[in-house]
């Protein structure tokens, strides 16, 4: 039955074809969403761990959780050192770590923060960040650079980098009076570290210092940099500080005194339930595409249909031999079945190998939008349940076709 | 071998035929005839088991038809009865080979009397006065004489007792028909199978036994 079946379909290759490619589309479509979605909320999830809570200037906290963890968005308002210092004083803290974010150095951004960075800052599953060449930052002068940074701009331990005032290249924007020396490279993250580089705050303070309102004032040639004061490379601003707590039960409690702070506008956010409010915003678009795509779906599977019942009239001749040489009604009413099982399993083998595909491409642009490295798995058993329904509705609905073959009355075509 | 007792047929319009009675002995060739409308194709398609007996009874080899299952009738369709139509007989996206293939496709009992396939339709088609070439051929481009010859060997493979025969001249022209019938009945003989063939041409009623004109049933 299958070999006449597959000539018969070979013979009506263009409908049937577009019936097929339009299904797998339509599968495609939900699928990559589908995976897209969840890659991306694992990817985010995912760049950071460790991190009880960030604090920063009063403002959204989804906001500063993209600005700070994910470098999206808009920049915040900065926090003064001296809070900074004020909280870390606290006795439930166990680790604090400031950051002060603004510059970049060719579209990567610069994070400049202090060197426990590299010892509290943590990925995935709690994962340490570990250095594939070289070791962090002890000088003012030395930066530490994520490994999509060193191997897209091919950079090594020992290499000079200079940093460009804000996140965009332009005339007069780079400080060019001051080149930091690379120190260390780390591990791929599959996280936003993988794309920064990252200096000590005294040394972003001193790129600065000729800085005022946006525009250099001064250059760093001009002045002797041992004769500096001590303190005058303190950093007296900083976009934001992670925190680790002693114990995790005193969370929502820390987080409501630094909401009473009253020295200065600060807010305590908890990255994970700030990341939740951000899944529940997107799971609203989320949820439509994936009706959409069920709607296609539907759609294409009656387009499957009426392709099917159409070409029965066609096929008047091949039925009517078929009859005529002892197939039962049963016999062609189970090919038309057939015909849609065959319609479905191709769209779906094809859909796996596109959505694969799909795939692969998100990744690598989620990668380059995002700095997240999500992991794709081959097929999930989500998918395969989705592909059985699909499967099974495409059977289902080719059952008015097979019962209109099987009424039919051999004579009819005779005659 | 084939009988038919008191046939009787109403059409949905109201119009009713009653058949004469109709007896087939093995390897003896009918002709039935008449004008169209008076009931070839249907008289045929009672035989063949396609049309529901309303009254009446067909006996094969003593068993009632009546007695059957359409799924019954299906099969004994395809185990004892090759069918040839007056045109369009091919499926045009099978080679010639798979087209006479598909005569023994849905019965075991006809599977069985062929040995080596490929041998025996070559043995048809050349029996039928085709050449070996034709079988690659695609369908399409035989003649419509050289398809109705490929139906011919499709409803001989695994010699089945009786072909079914319905106006398979009705598109040739006269010369191609002589030629035709002569092939088709020189088989016939080899085979000792029983056909009953419908045709309103009179002309070709010395290839036959027995002839029944259906318009002076009627009449």
């Amino acid at each position: 039955m299958l070999s006449l079946l597959l000539k018969s379909m070979r013979s009506r290759i263009i409908p049937t074809s577009l019936v097929t490619i339009s299904l797998m589309a339509s599968m495609v479509l939900l699928l990559s969403i589908e995976r897209i979605q969840q890659g991306t909320e694992e990817g985010f999830n995912q760049s950071i761990s460790g991190v009880d809570a960030i604090i920063g200037p009063r403002s959204s906290s989804l906001e500063l959780v993209l600005y700070t963890v994910f470098h999206l968005g808009r920049p915040t308002n900065n926090i003064t050192m001296k809070t900074v210092n004020d909280i870390k004083q606290r006795s439930d803290i166990s680790w604090l770590v400031p950051i002060a974010l603004g510059d970049s150095h060719r579209g990567f951004r610069v994070v400049a923060t202090q060197s426990n960075y590299f010892e509290h800052i943590k990925y995935g599953n709690n994962q340490s960040l570990i250095f594939l060449n070289g070791v962090a930052f002890s000088e003012l002068s030395e930066a530490v650079l994520g490994s999509d940074v060193a191997e897209r701009l091919n950079y090594n331990v020992g290499s000079e980098i200079q940093i460009t005032h804000g996140s965009v290249e332009s005339i007069g924007s780079k400080h060019d009076d001051f080149s930091f020396k690379v120190t260390g490279i780390l591990k791929k993250t599959g996280t936003p570290i993988d794309q920064a580089i990252f200096l000590d705050l005294k040394g972003y303070e001193l790129l600065h210092l000729g800085w005022m309102s946006g525009k250099k004032v001064f250059s760093l040639d001009d002045i002797d940099l041992s004769s500096l004061p001590a303190g005058a490379l303190d950093p007296k601003t900083v976009t934001s500080a992670f925190v680790g707590l002693k114990s995790k039960i005193t969370l929502f409690k820390f987080t409501k005194s630094i909401r009473e702070y009253s020295k200065e506008a600060i807010s305590a956010v908890i990255p994970g339930i700030a990341l939740s409010e951000l899944w529940s915003i997107v799971g609203l678009v989320d949820k439509g595409f994936q009706l959409l795509s069920w709607i296609i779906i539907a759609i294409s599977l009656i387009a499957m249909v009426t392709l099917i019942i159409a070409s029965l009239d066609n096929r008047k001749q091949e039925m009517t031999i078929y009859r005529a040489n002892g197939a039962s009604p049963k016999f062609l009413a189970i090919m038309v079945i057939c015909e849609s099982l065959v319609i479905g399993l191709v769209a779906i083998i094809g859909a796996i190998i596109l959505v694969t595909v799909v795939t692969y491409f998100a990744t690598n642009q989620l990668n380059l939008a995002l700095g997240i490295s999500p992991s794709f798995k081959w097929i999930s058993l989500e998918e395969i349940k989705v592909f059985g329904l699909i499967l099974f509705a495409g059977v289902l609905s080719s059952l008015v076709p097979a019962v209109m073959v099987f009424r039919k009355n051999l004579h009819q075509t005779l005659s | 071998m084939l009988e038919t007792l008191g046939l009787e047929y109403h059409y949905q319009h109201g119009k009713k035929i009653v058949f004469p009675e109709i007896e087939v002995k093995r390897g003896q060739r009918l002709l039935i005839s008449g004008f169209s409308g008076c009931g070839k194709t249907t008289l045929l398609s009672l035989i063949a088991g396609a049309l529901k007996l309303q009254a009446g009874d067909i006996k094969f080899d003593g068993i009632n038809y009546s007695s059957m299952s359409s799924l019954l009738l299906d099969k004994f369709r395809a185990d004892h009865i090759g069918y040839i139509f007056q045109t369009l007989n091919l499926i045009p996206f099978l080679s010639v080979s798979e087209n006479i293939a598909l005569g023994i496709r849905f019965s075991q009992s006809r599977k069985s009397k062929v040995n080596d396939l490929n041998q025996e339709i070559t043995r048809l088609v050349k029996s039928l006065g085709l050449g070996k070439e034709v079988l690659t051929t695609p369908v399409n481009r035989l003649s419509v004489g050289q398809q109705q010859r490929v139906a011919v060997a499709r409803a001989l493979l695994g010699k089945p007792d009786l072909i079914l025969a319905d106006e398979p001249t009705s598109a040739l022209d006269a010369e191609t028909t002589k030629k035709f019938l002569n092939e088709m009945m020189d088989t016939f003989d080899s085979t000792k199978q029983a056909i009953i063939m419908v045709s309103h041409d009179t002309s070709i009623t010395h290839y036959f036994d027995t002839v029944i004109d259906l318009n002076k049933q009627h009449a």
